[in-house]
């Protein structure tokens, strides 16, 4: 699944801005440098598979929970026909590293949501085939076994349905249809193996989803140095992200719609909220209209998705699954584990740092007729901004320790440099949502 | 020096009813007088008493026994109280959170975001409800945890959390002299028949307690200030 678009420069240049930090932050992982990038920017494959097999993903026992899920919740959210098998795992992480899948053999699930960026891109927007860009920002692939809907939109209820949309999306994978997803596999010997080995059965389009979904149940990465502190180490997170967690649940009210607990610790509460970044460039009545009319005549999945990555409409989120006006511009909400590790932010990738995602829920996110009602001005003080920040730079799971690090000093160093969505008139009630902007002097 | 006293209070402040004048009733004779080298333990009715001594190991079986010897005594002299029998009977294992899948039924709105349910809400709600319960039933059946001295954990006189009414709290306690909470008698329970620090009002261990002594009693209507 990708995200957001707008025009190639504008983009190229949020990529480079991305990615280029990280290449003088060093040789770590493959990640960003010229030489290092495979095709469409992302790493080559052979560098994730090395970084995904020292994870050590594959001796943790398939039947039991991950650690830090509660066991009960953990097995409701496995569909009875899709039981984890090391087979089928084994299967559908070669598929999830299969260009084959794609119309010309230049993408797989791996390009987009790449081990070694926290299974994103670092892009606002992802590339599919043909270097076309979508309209949304490519949410990770980890944890994403615990979500009770897929994609951003919720438009797919498990992850099995979710698999099949990219591959003959035309600006994803671009097969022109399932058939030929298949047909592009069935010739191969190893496969026929493997499939006959995971679900004894031929090369078919729905088992090439369950096994991606196999796979990615076992991207469950929840061991973090915040759940050391939980667990009773106190020293495992610095006093300022201490101070940050309490904030959390308190005055910055972000455990209201990113709830942590063993059933649910993915930090997202599932639900769709209009947050108002996609108010900043969208006239919602027009696109409702329009949108409105063009479900009437086909309201699939496959016309959702393509309305969701390639027109303006991506900006309506859960209306135009729901058709609910007071869905227009909600977004399911992230969810907050490894975040530091999967930047760019929000829907449409449009932030480049947590203080860029604090200082736009600090103002009460942006006004707009559709707001969410647990939007309001947060009065957080810098000094709190930055507490919650490191708080959040605790959540990224300890395989991912060096490229936290990393990420949290280039996002510092972005922020010191701008901090674009910051409003303290509005963070502090001087200013009203209906007032006009007057000019502050800025300290 | 003296021997250190200790009422042991859990089960019976519910049984001893508050007016019940202990000072004026002969003490319950100790099966053997304190010395220097022993510690008296008295139970929440301010007479029954025992000791124990100091070098005690503080095992579950050394506490089950200091329990036992108040409880036995207190029965030998209060022959018609069975009450811990009848409560335990009624409630032998933790019961379930109450079901709330109705929230998925019929229609539910669609007008805002927060008011929708699904399937693992619910699952959630339930599940996260009796991990803190089940929690509080460890923390209640274990000394170490409360950091007991004497080995002494709340299940010895309160089996299953019998007799712990929470369902008559806040209500005035004689014996503190004021209006209090279901958390206030827990930490009098700490400090005398567990010998162990108070917890303050939010140590998880105490939010756990709550919630399993609650739990305990699903069902029973709620009668604050009941004696």
């Amino acid at each position: 699944m990708r995200q957001v678009a707008r025009c190639w420069p504008r983009v190229l240049l949020g990529a480079l801005m991305t990615l280029s930090p990280l290449t003088l932050g060093g040789p770590a992982m493959g990640q960003g440098g010229p030489a290092a990038r495979g095709m469409h920017g992302a790493t080559p494959f052979e560098q994730q598979l090395a970084m995904l097999d020292a994870f050590g993903l594959d001796k943790r026992p398939l039947q039991q929970a991950p650690r830090g899920v509660d066991a009960v919740v953990w097995a409701a959210s496995i569909p009875a026909d899709n039981a984890l098998t090391p087979e089928r795992v084994a299967l559908g992480r070669r598929l999830f590293f299969e260009p084959r899948l794609s119309a010309d053999g230049t993408v797989a699930c791996a390009t987009c949501h790449d081990v070694t960026k926290g299974f994103t891109d670092h892009r606002p927007v992802s590339e599919g085939i043909k270097d076309q860009l979508g309209r949304r920002n490519a949410p990770t692939a980890l944890n994403a076994a615990m979500l009770t809907s897929q994609f951003l939109d919720g438009r797919s209820p498990t992850l099995e349905n979710q698999a099949r949309l990219p591959i003959i999306n035309p600006i994803e994978m671009g097969m022109p249809d399932e058939a030929s997803a298949v047909k592009a596999l069935a010739g191969d010997a190893e496969y026929q193996r493997l499939f006959q080995r995971a679900y004894g059965r031929a090369v078919n389009f729905d088992d090439i989803a369950r096994a991606i979904a196999a796979f990615e149940r076992t991207l469950m990465l929840l061991e973090s140095p915040f759940d050391r502190y939980l667990a009773g180490e106190k020293n495992a997170i610095s006093a300022e992200a201490e101070k940050g967690w309490v904030l959390y649940n308190g005055k910055a009210r972000c455990q209201t719609c990113h709830p942590f607990n063993l059933s649910n610790p993915l930090g997202s509460d599932g639900r769709f909220h209009n947050v108002g970044v996609s108010a900043r460039h969208q006239k919602f009545e027009e696109l409702a209209t329009k949108a409105l009319e063009l479900l009437e005549k086909d309201a699939s999945i496959h016309a959702l998705d393509r309305l969701a990555l390639e027109t303006d409409m991506s900006e309506l989120g859960r209306f135009m699954v729901t058709r609910n006006p007071t869905d227009i511009g909600g977004f399911r909400t992230l969810q907050i584990r490894n975040i530091g590790v999967t930047p760019p932010y929000m829907h449409d990738g449009s932030m480049q740092t947590l203080w860029d995602v604090m200082d736009h829920y600090n103002k009460g996110g942006e006004p707009n007729p559709y707001l969410d009602g647990g939007m309001e001005p947060l009065a957080l003080s810098e000094e709190e901004i930055n507490q919650v920040v490191a708080f959040l730079f605790t959540l990224t799971d300890a395989r991912y320790a060096e490229e936290n690090q990393r990420q949290m000093e280039r996002q510092q160093e972005i922020a010191r440099k701008k901090r674009p969505f910051r409003d303290e008139a509005m963070a502090f009630g001087r200013r009203l949502a209906f007032e006009p902007v007057k000019k502050e002097p800025r300290p | 020096m003296y021997a250190k006293r200790v009422a042991i209070g859990a089960l019976l402040w519910l049984g001893c009813q508050t007016g019940s004048g202990a000072g004026q009733t002969p003490r319950a004779r100790s099966e053997r007088a304190p010395t220097e080298e022993t510690v008296e333990v008295k139970l929440c009715d301010d007479r029954t008493t025992t000791t124990v001594p100091k070098d005690m190991p503080p095992t579950r079986e050394n506490g089950q026994r200091v329990a036992d010897s108040l409880m036995s005594q207190w029965k030998r002299e209060h022959p018609n109280q069975a009450w811990e029998m009848k409560v335990t009977q009624s409630h032998p294992t933790i019961p379930p959170p109450a079901d709330n899948r109705k929230v998925l039924e019929g229609a539910q709105r669609t007008d805002q975001t927060y008011a929708l349910f699904t399937e693992r809400d619910v699952l959630t709600w339930e599940r996260e409800t009796l991990k803190l319960v089940q929690e509080g039933a460890r923390v209640f059946h274990d000394a170490e945890a409360m950091e007991g001295t004497i080995g002494v954990s709340c299940d010895m006189c309160h089996p299953d959390a019998a007799n712990t009414h929470p369902e008559t709290y806040p209500k005035f306690q004689t014996q503190l002299g004021r209006v209090v909470l279901l958390r206030d008698m827990i930490n009098w329970c700490l400090e005398h028949p567990v010998k162990a620090p108070r917890m303050e009002p939010d140590d998880p261990r105490m939010r756990a307690l709550e919630a399993y002594i609650i739990a305990q009693r699903k069902g029973v209507t709620l009668e604050y200030g009941k004696h």
